[in-house]
């Protein structure tokens, strides 16, 4: 079982020089097993903050994040992992990226060839197997970001923005996909954006987040009734009035972000 | 501009322009000899020296010179490049030896270490070894620094990657922090190498035992100048060829770094 719980997970940045900053302030959410959350929230709100802690790269502090009710102590594989900033190898090649994490698992060499080349195919990739990442768009540095974390069949995945490199097309293309993958082998999500139409599409709740020190605001329902799918149910009054309804929550919050920075 | 030429056309052009550099500088040498500014002794004709090369290098002399100065040089370089690294590592990866090395490292690195040749000869003798441990005592510096800064400053969210892949605290060394630092592993090597050239012809020069340093010192003895000019060239052309190499295999292995990809 792969829920996940935040108790009043609080959080401070002491860094060497300078005065310390809290990022987080009495974070509590829980998210079922196999759910899809969407974190919505003012830039340096500290949604990345809240991932890096339940990834274990940060230590918790002050709360608790427990998953399948075990306390986070350090990363796991469970835990698979996209990025901001992608993070890629840059000696590796994508193919090698995406074969790193079977390797550490021991994967038989066969088995893994095949299930990397499968994953170059799924994020549309084939033909530059054999690139080095800096050879590579942002967009396409992502995709291969998201093939390695997949590769390793995490059942939780925090995801990182993992969309924001790309064009609206590729995007589209890449909910599908990702909305694919959750119906074949479904996972709990934990999805990073700032983009209110994604997050209402593709998660079945959303948590918005205050401006820094970020806290959950408000937590709204996404799991729509309607059965359309794609274009169709962009064009539905329900995902419209989800998606005005947050934009409103997240602007609040953008303008008091602002405020405080001035 | 060259930077906007098709590459083929940017590369003869770079040849010429460095051919360009060459025919210059030897056609000033040779004009300020026939000037007779300075006396033949002085600075002897490009000719003379010319021929003095071909000379030594029929006879066998500039060979053997060559070979027995690049055996010393690579053994110290070799010396100097594998604890350097080892230093390095263990320098940015534990903190006991960091608090140990790192006030040393700091005094070490601008010294000149060629002050120390004195008490080399009293130590290690004036043969091979004592020119060699010199070669890698001069030439460790500048590695110990690169591999440091460069396991040091590892990307964290790469470091996070690996981890959350299924690294362990032993391969996440060889599979993740050795190749990220690499580039700046290599550029160590790359000022270590010509260091190394360097300190070992000082040591012949001083401590004898032939190789290019030592001949220079014998033929000026002899107040042959034009095989010390000739020495003189010879050494720039293997020092030169040295950093090309250097660079070709920087090239090579690092086929992935930024640097690397066509413009
Ligand atoms: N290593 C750090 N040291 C000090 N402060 C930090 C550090 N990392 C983040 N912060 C601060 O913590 C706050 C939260 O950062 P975080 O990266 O979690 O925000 P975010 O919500 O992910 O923003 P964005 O949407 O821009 O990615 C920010 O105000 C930032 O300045
Ligand atoms: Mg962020």
């Amino acid at each position: 079982m792969a829920g996940i719980s935040f108790s009043e997970v609080r959080h401070t940045y002491r860094p060497p020089r300078g005065k310390p900053v809290l990022a987080l302030e009495s974070v509590s959410l829980d998210v079922q097993d196999r759910e899809f959350v969407a974190l919505l929230g003012p830039s340096g709100c500290g949604k990345s903050t809240l991932l890096y802690l339940l990834g274990g790269f940060i230590p918790v502090e002050s709360g608790a994040i427990t998953v399948g009710g075990k306390p986070v102590n350090g990363p796991g594989r469970e835990r698979g992992i996209v990025f901001q900033n992608f993070a890629l190898f840059p000696w590796k090649t994508v193919r090698q990226n995406i074969l790193y994490g079977l390797e550490k698992q021991g994967m038989a060499k066969v088995e893994r060839e095949k299930r990397t080349q499968d994953l170059v195919e799924l994020v549309h990739l084939k033909g530059f197997e054999d690139s080095y990442p800096s050879q590579l768009s942002g967009g396409m540095k992502q995709r291969v970001a998201i093939a390695r974390t997949l590769a390793v069949e995490p059942e939780i995945l925090l995801m990182d923005e993992p969309f924001g490199a790309l064009d609206a097309q590729t995007r589209a293309l890449m909910h599908e996909e990702l909305l694919a993958i959750m119906r074949r082998a479904p996972k709990t999500v934990v999805f990073v954006t700032h983009d209110v139409r994604e997050a209402v599409y593709l998660a079945d709740r959303v948590a918005v987040m205050s401006a820094r020190p970020g806290r959950i605001k408000e937590i709204v329902d996404t799991k729509l009734k309607s059965n359309a799918r794609g274009e169709e149910l962009l064009q539905t009054r329900e995902f419209n009035d989800r998606v005005d309804h947050l934009w409103k929550l997240v602007r609040d919050e953008a303008i008091r972000a602002q405020g405080a920075h001035e | 501009m060259a930077g906007m030429m098709e590459p083929a056309r940017r590369e003869s052009l770079l040849t010429a322009l460095r051919v360009g550099s060459g025919i210059l500088f030897f056609g000033a040498w040779q004009l300020t000899a026939m000037s007779h500014v300075f006396s033949e002794f002085l600075l002897p004709s490009v000719p003379v020296v010319a021929e003095r090369l071909w000379h030594d290098l029929v006879s066998g002399d500039l060979v053997s010179g060559i070979v027995l100065t690049l055996i010393r040089t690579f053994i110290g370089f070799a010396l100097a490049a594998v604890g350097g690294i080892i230093l390095g590592v263990s320098i940015a990866r534990v903190p006991l030896v960091r608090w140990f090395f790192d006030p040393l490292v700091s005094a070490g690195l601008p010294m000149p270490k060629v002050a120390f040749l004195p008490i080399f000869m009293l130590w290690f003798g004036v043969f091979d070894t004592s020119k060699i441990l010199m070669v890698a005592f001069s030439s460790i510096f500048p590695v110990i620094v690169e591999a440091w800064a460069g396991t040091q400053n590892i990307d964290k969210y790469m470091t996070w990657s690996a981890m959350s892949l299924g690294v362990n605290r032993h391969r996440f060394l060889w599979e993740i922090a050795l190749p990220a630092a690499l580039p700046q592993v290599f550029t160590g090597l790359q000022v270590a190498l010509p260091i190394a050239l360097i300190v070992d012809i000082v040591c012949e020069m001083q401590m004898g035992g032939e190789g290019m340093g030592g001949s220079i010192m014998t033929d000026m003895r002899f107040a042959d100048s034009p095989g010390v000019f000739a020495y003189i060239v010879a050494i720039a052309i293997v020092g030169m060829v040295l950093v090309k190499a250097m660079e070709i295999t920087r090239r090579r292995l690092l086929l992935w770094h930024q640097e690397t990809q066509t413009a």
